[in-house]
């Protein structure tokens, strides 16, 4: 395994272009995330967290400053260092499931052996053995999201980057897939950085909580969740924890009902 | 109401319904010299079913070639088109207009230029059937979830892979729909080109037993080429089955 | 903005293209767009050709009562195979298999039956037109919410009720689709049938003019067909549009 890379986000800014003017959607943001760290941005719909976060996989670019991965600036995708995995699995339907882990090896040219191998060895522990001959259309939404993880870890980053993984899953599948992504954090010692409008999720998983504010998104505040794992969301420190990042993205979210009526 | 009864209702009909048209022409409610018995229409299937063959052979041959020819410029042009929004928006009216003007129009002046016979057949086989097709693909091609564009990305793809392992195995569902539909299209525009401007072929054949009053020699052609057309639309929609398993 | 200077830039170089190939070839086979409009005169003035009024006149004719056959026979087809399941299931895949075959095979069938006249041309048309709409009214019927009908039975409405209040407002936007569709191939099949073989009608002079190899009139007639029908299937449009605007 390789181990967790810091990311440094320093000053990044972004505006769209939409026909009714330029919108802020991303404003002089800063952060460090330490390296094995797991991150989660959190804040209210339409707050740049998703923005934010395609800055750092290289899909977007920052029209201020910039983001330096393991102490070098990026400029696009680096398929090297960091992975992503959207709330849209985005599993190529016409693609095994093997076949679908496998793709990102394979535009490395990773040989045919090999990736099964790899592909095989990421598939059982996920408790998707027995599956990997499926197409995307056989597996349940769960299963497809458990799919596009694996093939994200596939490339063996340093670096994972999940934009609302879950948010397309009943909730007692997103709990269940919370729990397991803690222990395959446990297990892979990697830096990851998690977009979620969800505060349970949120204190389930992370290290440190990011909070946004709404457009135009800052970081208003980062909390850091000193419990250890597995966590009892239940328990007084949770709970005191779920109180305060309340209070500070109440406002947030209100802004943002406000400004998008 | 399960298949087995569902396949017997269908084919009751179907005999009914010859049985009764047999029983008309017997008993002379309808005149023979307009429409054959069903006997009649067999006896003509038996007595010109040899020179049915080459006449077939003929009106295929031109399908095939206006149909390779549709699907070899109609695909490209299609993919073109769809993954391009501007073209797209540019080019579409112009061919949603021509694909509404009815095409037969252009074939006195197709036979013109090329004369009677398989350049002809072959070029408004081409012309009917190349519009389902750019339009077909160029929708599905429009149509490619662009959240696989964008995994790919992330991983590093560049603009060839993009295209190769994901924009064309996502667009092959539609080729394949737009290369079937297609190829009702062809026939339909080579038995056109046959009955307006031919010497041989079936089109032209039943277009002559029409004029010479043989009717049971008509049905029976036309009998084969709808069996015929039945039998390749099948085969092509079984080709697309087994081909897209995966959706 | 920028759309339309290309969509116009695209046409004016269609068009010298056009003119320019036409100008450097055969002029007995090839017609530029120059050469239209006194060819349309011509047409109209010449005693070489036939009367186009009264030919134009009686394929307006023929359309409108394919059209109108189509309708009716269409409409009431689809209703029965869609509204009763199981008279559907069994004769449905038959309509759909007969859809697979040229349509143009039954013509030569059609002028033994009824001759060179009109009728085999209305006959045709209404079999093209037929299609599209039988079709229409199956996938109107097919795409009425099933929760729709739901609260209309929970609040005591009959079967009747149902489908003159629920399903008919439910289907109509997809009524009008197969509308303009049938309206389009209706003429397409009386234009295919004046071509193919007939005495009379605007398909007979074109082929008269072709005949004669007069290539500039029956170049200006093809254009002017095309128009015409151009025109027709976009007033079509702008009705199918009012129509979804009102329904939603």
């Amino acid at each position: 395994m390789t181990p967790g890379a810091p990311i440094v986000v320093d000053g990044v800014s972004k505006r769209y272009e939409t026909p009714t003017g330029s919108v802020p959607a991303v404003d002089a943001v800063s952060l460090t995330v330490r390296p094995r760290e797991f991150v989660s941005l959190l804040g209210p719909s339409g707050c740049g967290k998703s923005t934010l976060l395609g800055m750092i996989g290289g899909l977007v670019r920052p029209d201020a400053g910039r983001i330096l991965i393991d102490g070098s600036p990026i400029s696009g995708p680096t398929p090297t260092k960091v992975a992503l995995v959207f709330q849209d699995p985005g599993l190529f339907p016409w693609r095994t499931a093997l076949d679908n882990v496998g793709f990102g090896l394979e535009l490395l040219g990773v040989p045919a052996a090999r990736r099964r191998e790899i592909a095989l060895g990421l598939l059982g522990p996920m408790g998707l053995k027995g599956f990997e001959a499926r197409y995307p259309r056989e597996l349940s939404g769960g299963m497809r999201q458990r799919v596009a993880i694996a093939r994200a870890l596939a490339l063996n980053t340093p670096i994972l980057l999940m934009d609302e993984p879950f948010g397309a899953l009943d909730e007692q599948t997103r709990l269940l897939m919370g729990e397991w992504l803690v222990e395959v954090r446990r297990r892979t010692e990697r830096t990851i950085v998690f977009v979620t409008h969800s505060l349970h999720e949120a204190i389930a998983l992370s290290d440190r909580i990011a909070v946004m504010t709404a457009r135009p998104g800052r970081i208003k505040d980062v909390v850091e969740v000193p419990l250890p794992y597995p966590r009892a969301l239940d328990g007084p420190d949770a709970v005191a924890l779920h109180a305060k990042l309340w209070a500070k993205i109440r406002e947030e979210s209100l802004r943002a009902m406000e400004g998008t009526a | 109401m399960d298949r087995l009864r569902l396949l017997t209702w269908q084919a009751l009909s179907v005999a009914a319904l010859v049985l009764a048209w047999e029983a008309a022409v017997r008993w002379r409610v309808v005149d023979p010299l307009f429409v054959p018995a069903p006997s009649a229409v067999l006896g003509a299937l038996r007595a010109t079913g040899g020179d049915a063959l080459p006449r077939l052979a003929d009106t295929l041959l031109k399908t095939l070639v206006g149909y390779a020819l549709a699907v070899g410029v109609g695909v490209p042009v299609g993919l073109v088109l769809g993954s391009r929004p501007m073209a797209h928006a540019v080019v579409m009216p112009f061919l949603v207009a021509l694909y509404g003007i009815p095409k037969i129009l252009v074939l006195p002046w197709i036979a013109l230029i090329f004369g009677i016979g398989l350049s002809t057949a072959a070029l408004s086989a081409t012309v009917f059937a190349i519009f389902p097709v750019v339009v077909l693909v160029a929708a599905g091609t429009r149509d490619v979830d662009p959240t696989l564009v964008t995994v790919a990305a992330s991983m590093g793809a560049g603009r060839w892979q993009i295209t190769r392992k994901v924009l064309l195995p996502a667009v092959l569902p539609s080729v394949l729909t737009a290369m079937r539909v297609a190829m009702v299209f062809a026939l339909l525009g080579a038995l056109i080109a046959e009955m307006l401007a031919g010497n041989r072929g079936m089109g032209f054949q039943m277009q002559r037993m029409a004029l010479a009053f043989r009717a049971p020699e008509l049905f029976a052609a036309t009998v084969i080429v709808s069996v015929v057309s039945i039998a390749v639309v099948l085969f092509l929609e079984h080709l697309n089955r087994r081909l897209g398993r995966w959706r | 903005m920028k759309v339309w200077l290309w969509r116009a830039a695209l046409l004016l170089v269609a068009l010298a293209a056009w003119e320019i190939s036409a100008r450097m070839l055969n002029p007995m086979l090839y017609v530029g767009p120059s050469r239209l409009p006194a060819a349309l005169g011509r047409v109209l003035a010449t005693r070489d050709l036939p009367p186009l009024p009264g030919h134009l006149w009686l394929t307006l004719v023929e359309i409108a009562v394919a059209y109108a056959l189509a309708i009716a026979g269409g409409l009431w087809v689809g209703f029965v195979l869609g509204l009763k399941q199981t008279v559907g299931r069994v004769y449905e895949p038959l309509l759909s298999t007969l859809y697979a075959v040229p349509s143009v095979i039954w013509y030569p069938s059609l002028m033994l039956f009824l001759g060179l006249g009109p009728a085999s041309k209305i006959a045709f048309g209404f079999l093209l037109g037929f299609f599209p709409l039988t079709l229409a009214v199956l996938a109107g019927i097919r795409q009425v919410p099933a929760t729709l009908i739901t609260v209309a039975v929970s609040m005591g409405a009959g079967q009747w009720t149902v489908f003159r209040k629920v399903m008919l407002p439910a289907m109509v936007s997809t009524l009008a689709g197969g509308l303009r569709t049938g309206l389009a191939l209706s003429v397409v099949g009386v234009l295919v049938g004046e071509l193919l073989g007939a005495r009379a009608g605007l398909g007979y002079v074109i082929n008269y003019a072709y005949g004669l190899m007069m290539t500039a009139e029956y170049a200006a007639l093809v254009v002017l067909v095309a128009v015409a029908v151009l025109l027709l299937d976009g007033a079509a449009a702008l009705a199918e549009q009012r129509v979804k605007t009102w329904t939603g």
